[in-house]
């Protein structure tokens, strides 16, 4: 494994009496694309929010290239170079393609010592990025409300490549695309990794799991339920982590 | 549909407030006895920089998804301020300053952060006690009338000093500089919020909070400055009203919230946040305006007036719901 980008280490989150991460341990390497499992209401997409930070952690710490790291905002995550995609919610309907691409870090040119928006330098990246992942939108200029679900999540997917940053987290990012574009979605994956950013990958297709990551991590009721590299285990083993049947590092049952 | 009448048609569907005003004015035209005027247009817009620019302060903040029903109580509170500073009767306490027109800075200054601050309270409270903008500026709406009628004891300051009232009196191409300062307002703000990231954040905050707090936007900050910016424009439009009445009373301004709602709605801003421009208002509210004018020439009681702009508000509201059911169409 190469060096790790991000360690995380006995994080917790509590909610009220209510413990939703009981302490968290475990490392993404540098070009390296792990694959985050459990079932619904395992804490996953909590865990994408501590380190995105959509919400600060109760305990335990995390390294991020070595250093003491706790994104207080995302705009602090972003800064830090952490992308998020998520499954929901994270695009503005009421603007245009080129508006959402560029949300939070708009072009500018100075008019009159006023930022002003550079909406033709924009238009043209957006055009250009859009068109070497192969989505097809008819206009960058329409409202992405008259947009179709597989194609407003072909923007998110090709904001967080065009972006990159250092680590790029993505919260069931192909629910809504057809099975051309999920192929595509994880080449992208693929490609975003051989760059040497960090993938984590939330997902609840084991098929996806196996053909995009290079080791799963089950999470199951707040802990670490297994943490193995993709060519050592096989869906079925990881099945049993995620259900339960299996502790981890115990063997198989029987 | 080919993509040509398509385009015409979302052009109007963008502009329909504009060609609701250009066939308001028309049939008044046509139909009312002297109202095609070149007075009577320059007295439109004449009579409308008050509410325009308090309606600009009130879009900003229902654009980001918000709430400010504060702006002409701020107004209000705001004239008397410069009205008891720089009134030579009533409860003015007459203030001279050398030279005299010193007086237009520090007066307008005054305006703007008594209704800044106020703004700036109005954002504070609502962002991190994260309760409804509604119910805030709600209160505001009443304790700051109240202080209003606290600080002048219910009496009122006339005559205000000359140099300031000069900007109501000197006219350039037949409009007075009130006006001019109301059109320049609405042209500095519709290029602010079209042209600038700070104008696209407040849009898309007023889209999607979530979304943006998500892409890193400093939606917090942005808010308060959008609280802050409502409450010194409405400090500028109480500055206006001051000039336009040459004074202040306790009740000053009462009643122009209700407009400058109904011209933000008329405009085309939806009171769910994200969609709406800036120019859309301005033609809203000379829409109100040119109404207005129309009942005054046909020697209608001014009581009609109340009717027909609430009336007006119903068809903006219905013409609204009927404009997103023919886009959805066009998707």
């Amino acid at each position: 494994m190469s060096d790790p980008l991000l360690v995380l280490d006995n994080v917790t989150k509590n909610y009220g009496a209510i413990e939703a991460l009981k302490g968290i341990s475990f490392s993404i390497g540098k070009g390296e694309v792990v694959a985050l499992l459990g079932d619904n209401g395992a804490g996953k997409s909590t865990l994408v929010k501590i380190i995105a930070g959509g919400l600060e952690p109760t305990s335990g710490r995390m390294l991020f290239e070595g250093k003491e790291f706790l994104a207080r905002s995302p705009a602090e995550a972003k800064a830090a170079g952490i992308e998020t995609v998520y499954q929901d919610l994270s695009l503005c309907t009421n603007v245009d393609v080129v508006a959402n691409f560029f949300m939070g870090r708009e072009i500018t040119k100075k008019v009159l010592g006023v930022p002003v928006l550079d909406e033709r330098a924009m238009e043209q990246v957006v055009q250009k990025a859009l068109a070497s992942a192969g989505t097809r939108i008819p206009s960058l200029r329409t409202n992405v409300e008259h947009l179709s679900g597989g194609q407003r999540q072909a923007i998110e997917l090709n904001r967080f490549v065009h972006f990159g940053g250092k680590l790029v987290l993505l919260d069931e990012p192909f629910a809504a695309l057809g099975v051309e574009q999920t192929r595509r979605g994880l080449d992208m994956i693929r490609q975003v990794a051989s760059q040497g950013i960090g993938v984590v990958i939330i997902t609840h297709i084991m098929q996806q799991a196996f053909q995009v990551a290079d080791r799963i991590v089950v999470i199951r009721q707040g802990v670490v339920a297994g943490d193995v590299a993709r060519n050592k285990t096989s869906p079925d083993a990881v099945i049993n982590m995620i259900t339960g049947e299996t502790l981890a590092g115990a063997g198989p049952a029987g | 549909m080919n993509p040509r009448t398509r385009q015409v048609l979302e052009f109007v569907l963008d502009n329909l407030v504009w060609f609701m005003l250009v066939f308001v004015l028309v049939v008044f035209s046509i139909f009312v006895p002297n109202y095609f005027q070149l007075g009577i247009f320059a007295n439109i817009i004449e009579a409308s920089s008050v509410l325009g620019v308090m309606s600009i302060g009130l879009a900003l903040v229902i654009i980001a998804g918000h709430m400010d029903l504060s702006v002409e109580s701020v107004a209000a509170l705001s004239a008397m301020a410069v009205g008891i500073l720089f009134c030579s009767a009533g409860i003015g306490l007459g203030i001279q300053l050398h030279p005299g027109w010193l007086m237009v800075p520090v007066s307008l200054l005054i305006a703007l952060i008594v209704g800044g601050i106020i703004g700036a309270l109005n954002g504070y409270l609502v962002v991190r006690l994260k309760m409804s903008a509604f119910i805030i500026t709600l209160a505001s709406y009443i304790w700051v009338r109240g202080l209003v009628l606290v600080i002048s004891g219910g009496r009122s300051a006339q005559d205000l000093a000359p140099a300031i009232r000069w900007f109501g009196i000197q006219r350039l191409l037949g409009l007075p500089l009130t006006a001019w300062i109301a059109i320049s307002c609405f042209v500095v703000f519709s290029l602010i919020m079209a042209k600038t990231p700070f104008g696209r954040h407040l849009v898309m905050i007023g889209g999607n909070e979530t979304a943006t707090f998500r892409a890193g936007i400093r939606v917090n900050r942005n808010l308060v400055i959008a609280f802050i910016l409502a409450g010194a424009i409405a400090g500028l439009a109480g500055w206006l009203l001051a000039i336009r009445t040459s004074g202040a009373t306790a009740n000053l301004g009462v009643g122009l919230l209700f407009n400058a709602f109904a011209a933000v709605v008329i405009g085309g801003v939806s009171l769910k946040g994200g969609v709406g421009t800036l120019p859309g208002v301005y033609a809203g509210v000379l829409l109100l305006s040119a109404i207005n004018t129309a009942i005054n020439l046909m020697g209608l009681p001014a009581n009609f007036t109340q009717v027909i702009h609430g009336l007006l508000v119903l068809a903006a509201v219905l013409l609204d719901a009927f404009k997103q059911t023919i886009r959805q169409r066009l998707a």
